[in-house]
């Protein structure tokens, strides 16, 4: 019963919050929202960092133009939340692409600041290309409307961002026990073991990128759903930065570190008071701390200590549990 | 006899220094090719080139009777040419059976899922069996579901012989695979290495420091020093050889 | 007359940007990353000054001489806190040591800008001048005394640091510690002092640099950021290389800059320093002198 508990921590998180949507109060419900939103944000930033143990710094520019993306299609041309999503994302992504192709020439850390340079030309566009982003003043989103129906309210808007988070992290579950998956982790450990075992590193390079802008894309979509209002302060450093926080408190290169390290940092402000400087000090520190003693974050020291199933890297292998000395041969087969 | 490998006049040149100067090298189908040469003497650098890691600055690559000269380490590795490291490059945190997938990198998927995400298709059916067959004949099939991080340096490097094994290679190229293990490890390493070419029907060229090891494996042996092959023949001819007695007394007096 | 004064507030400005990137090099040169705080030690350097001057009056030399020290101090102790305990952690290996390093220093940065903002809120404050004199006049060119005191406190700096690399002991200890870490540990370097000297230096030069603009820009938490940027762009443009390097791509930053931001749009200023970043890592990683070493497989 435990273990069935363990092995399916995250199905079970959806039905959680899908029961809990009945019982909270608006602001908690926004809570929520964003949360699961992070989530999507924190997987993508996860995938490029944690697996492919590449430094982009740039998933506060690829969540703007995910929001953006979709809050002018829907705006300024009508179109349907349900299309204007996924074109964030792909539009999220093709800009990934774009900058990824070049930036991983640049070798190791470099990286780093090239993307940090994306960001802040991203930052500036949205705040100087007036006639499209309206510069500072930002821009209202509409409220997407489903077959007639209008989702103004948090409530409303929760079922489509809990649907299209357990859908985010089912994909990401199928890209890190896929050859992809495995190639990102080849690249981030070894990347002449990786070549010399016919893995192309630059397009998986290329991929991780374009993914991973993707989740940031939608996840910036959906950000503008729970904001109803967005401007370029939504996406400046800070925000890259505190997703830094959640991949790294929730642990890097694990499925679940995400679901933990969004949880964390999203409540986390609401005890700092909302005041900016207790939280960008929290923020830091924390960042910092876990860098430091749990390099791993939590889902690696719960699964260590054997709290949590190890994540597997393949299909066919399921629901294995850490164990540090002989095991007894054969595979589960699923 | 077939020739698998054909290195003609290979150069590679970091800056001013030339690592690999001019070798040329043919290695017949089925056999196994020592390569010796004291410390710096380009041999690492001549695996990188042969595998594609390190460019070459001139000279040619042939597999199998086609021209490889430019063509990429992950396409070299997808026409049959695997390789072991000097210090072990496998993910610590991977178990012995993920490993072994990535080495499996190259197969096709179903056609669907390659219709969709190209090579990155997940493992067909069959690479399990692939897997489970390399594993017993290493004898590590109780090791299949430990994370790597978790096994002695002498698993490590069976698990970096497996994953260069799933691909079916046409070339085995071992970068001193008994660096770090003991005397008995050793022996065990060599039997095994002795049997590898015929049972899984590949060429092999071993770089290796312990010298009895190499006269005892390979029927040829080529040495190598300062980017030069400077000798080339069995453990007895090497062994008469001046300018490789020289070269080794060299090192030993500047050591 | 007006390109000359334009050369002058590019010459100065590009001079600070030089400063701030030669504190970047020496870290990235040392540990082979980013040091993403170096704003922040800019900005808390500026801070520390007008906290000695303003609040507790103390003259302008004495003031400098707080701040530099302070600067000092904060670069050993972030190092040895937040830096070490990474570096010295041999379990990571050396790719995933790099990148927790780089997350630390990001950490560092958002901590220490937030620390700021208790004290100092979002208002902005000024510094007086060094000299009461506003300008001076050199051969009919107009130039602000501060900016002349820029110009030749950068100057120096930049040539006894040079001095410092080639002539002192521990300089060369330094220089050896970042070609050969392992090396230097087997001669008996004591590679924690190397490490916390280089912080120290680092934060220097970026302190000072925070002391010499304090009186041309405002003070505010967030400044340190864009100076930051600045400073990638000096020491790109210098290869990350040389301490020369670094200080004449500062100088071409601030003087190319100037004149986008005057003749084309003022805000193009701030988007001039990600575009050079951008085109140089990716078209000329070696700066605009160095050669590239290759990379060891
Ligand atoms: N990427 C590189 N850049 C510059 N020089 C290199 C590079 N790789 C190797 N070298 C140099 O090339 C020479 C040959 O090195 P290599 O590693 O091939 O020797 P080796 O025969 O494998 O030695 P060992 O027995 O120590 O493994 C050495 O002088 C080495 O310093
Ligand atoms: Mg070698």
């Amino acid at each position: 019963m435990l273990a069935a508990v363990r092995s399916n921590i995250l199905p079970l998180f959806f039905v959680l919050l899908f029961g809990l949507s009945f019982t909270t109060d608006a602001y908690a419900q926004y809570l929520i929202n964003l949360m699961l939103v992070y989530v999507v944000v924190a997987q993508g930033l996860n995938l490029i960092l944690g697996f492919a143990g590449m430094f982009a710094f740039a998933h506060g520019a690829f969540m703007a133009i995910g929001a953006y993306v979709s809050a002018l299609l829907m705006n300024k041309f009508g179109v349907s939340y349900l299309v204007a999503m996924p074109a964030a994302g792909l539009a999220a992504a093709l800009v990934g692409c774009s900058i990824g192709i070049p930036a991983i020439r640049v070798s190791g850390l470099y990286l780093a600041m090239v993307t940090m340079g994306f960001s802040e030309i991203v930052q500036w566009i949205l705040r100087n290309w007036k006639p499209v982003t309206s510069g500072t003043d930002g821009i209202s989103v509409a409220s997407p409307v489903f077959f007639g129906v209008e989702l103004s309210d948090d409530f409303q808007t929760f079922y489509i961002i809990l649907a299209v988070c357990a859908v985010m992290t089912a994909l990401a579950q199928f890209i890190i026990r896929s050859r992809l998956g495995r190639a990102f982790v080849a690249i981030r450990d070894s990347e002449i073991a990786a070549q010399s075992s016919g893995i192309n590193v630059a397009r998986t390079k290329v991929l991780a990128f374009a993914i991973s802008a993707f989740y940031a894309g939608v996840g910036g979509s959906l950000f503008s759903l729970t904001q109803h209002y967005i401007n370029p302060d939504n996406f400046n450093l800070y925000q890259t930065i505190m997703q830094f926080c959640m991949v790294i408190v929730g642990g890097a290169s694990s499925l679940i570190g995400p679901f933990i390290g969004a949880t964390i940092l999203t409540w986390l402000p609401e005890l700092l008071r909302n005041a900016q400087a207790f939280q960008e000090i929290g923020f830091g520190l924390l960042l910092i701390v876990f860098v430091i003693f749990v390099p791993k974050g939590l889902a690696g020291l719960l699964i260590d200590k054997g709290i949590l199933p190890r994540e597997e890297y393949s299909s066919r292998v399921r629901g294995k549990w850490v164990v540090r000395k002989e095991r007894a041969e054969g595979s589960e087969r699923t | 006899m077939t020739q698998i490998l054909k290195l003609e006049g290979l150069m590679v040149r970091f800056g001013g220094l030339t690592a690999v100067n001019g070798v040329s090298l043919t290695i017949a189908s089925g056999e196994i090719r020592g390569l010796i040469g004291p410390n710096g003497a380009g041999k690492t650098t001549l695996f990188n080139a042969i595998s594609g890691l390190a460019p070459a600055s001139a000279g040619s690559v042939h597999l199998d009777g086609l021209e490889i000269t430019s063509k990429s380490a992950p396409q070299r590795a997808a026409l049959g040419i695997r390789r072991t490291f000097q210090t072990v490059q496998l993910v610590q945190s991977f178990t012995v059976y993920e490993n072994l997938l990535f080495g499996l990198h190259t197969r096709a998927g179903n056609p669907l899922t390659r219709l969709i995400v190209g090579s990155y298709a997940t493992p067909d059916a069959d690479a399990d069996a692939i897997i489970d067959e390399v594993l017993d004949y290493l004898g590590m099939r109780d090791l299949k579901h430990r994370v790597v991080d978790t096994l002695t340096i002498a698993h490590q490097r069976y698990v970096e012989i497996g994953r260069a094994l799933v691909a079916r290679p046409k070339l085995l190229m071992l970068d001193e695979p008994t660096a770090g293990l003991s005397p008995a490890q050793i022996e065990r390493l060599d039997d095994l290495i002795g049997r590898l070419s015929s049972d899984w029907k590949v060429s092999i060229l071993l770089v290796e420091h312990v010298i009895p090891l190499v006269v005892k494996l390979c029927s040829r042996i080529t040495v190598l020093d300062r980017g030069r092959v400077i000798a080339e023949g069995t453990g007895a001819e090497i062994g008469q050889d001046a300018a490789v007695q020289k070269a080794y007394l060299g090192e030993r007096l500047d050591a | 007359m007006e390109i000359a004064t334009l050369l002058s507030v590019g010459v100065s400005n590009g001079c600070l940007y030089g400063l701030v990137g030669l504190g970047l090099v020496l870290v990235y040169n040392a540990q082979g990353i980013p040091n993403f705080a170096h704003g922040e030690l800019f900005m808390a350097s500026a801070f520390a000054a007008y906290t000695a001057n303003i609040l507790f009056g103390l003259s302008y030399a004495l003031s400098m001489l707080v701040a530099i020290v302070f600067a000092f101090a904060l670069g050993v102790v972030v190092e040895f806190l937040a830096i070490r305990p990474i570096a010295m952690n041999r379990s990571l290996g050396r790719a995933s040591t790099e990148v927790a390093i780089v997350l630390s220093t990001v950490g560092l940065m958002i901590a220490i800008k937030g620390l700021a903002r208790i004290p100092w809120g979002d208002s902005v404050r000024k510094l007086p001048a060094a000299f009461s004199t506003e300008t001076i006049s050199v051969g009919g060119l107009v130039l602000s005394t501060q900016r002349l005191l820029i110009i030749v406190v950068a100057f120096v700096l930049t040539i006894a640091i040079s001095l410092f690399f080639s002539k002192t002991s521990l300089g060369k200890k330094m220089r050896a510690t970042s070609q050969n870490t392992a090396g230097a540990m087997l001669v008996g370097i004591n590679t924690g002092h190397i490490y916390s000297a280089t912080w120290g230096l680092a934060a220097i030069c970026g302190g000072v640099a925070g002391i010499l603009a304090a009186p041309l820009i405002f003070l505010y938490p967030d400044m340190g950021t864009r100076m930051l940027l600045k400073g990638f762009a000096a020491a790109c443009l210098g290869g990350f290389g040389s301490v020369g390097g670094v200080f004449v791509g500062g100088l071409v930053m601030g003087i190319v800059e100037i004149f986008f931001g005057r003749y084309l749009a003022t805000s193009m200023m701030d988007i001039f320093a990600p575009i050079i970043i951008i085109v140089v890592l990716l078209f000329r990683p070696q700066g605009l002198f160095g050669s590239r070493s290759a990379v060891r497989v």
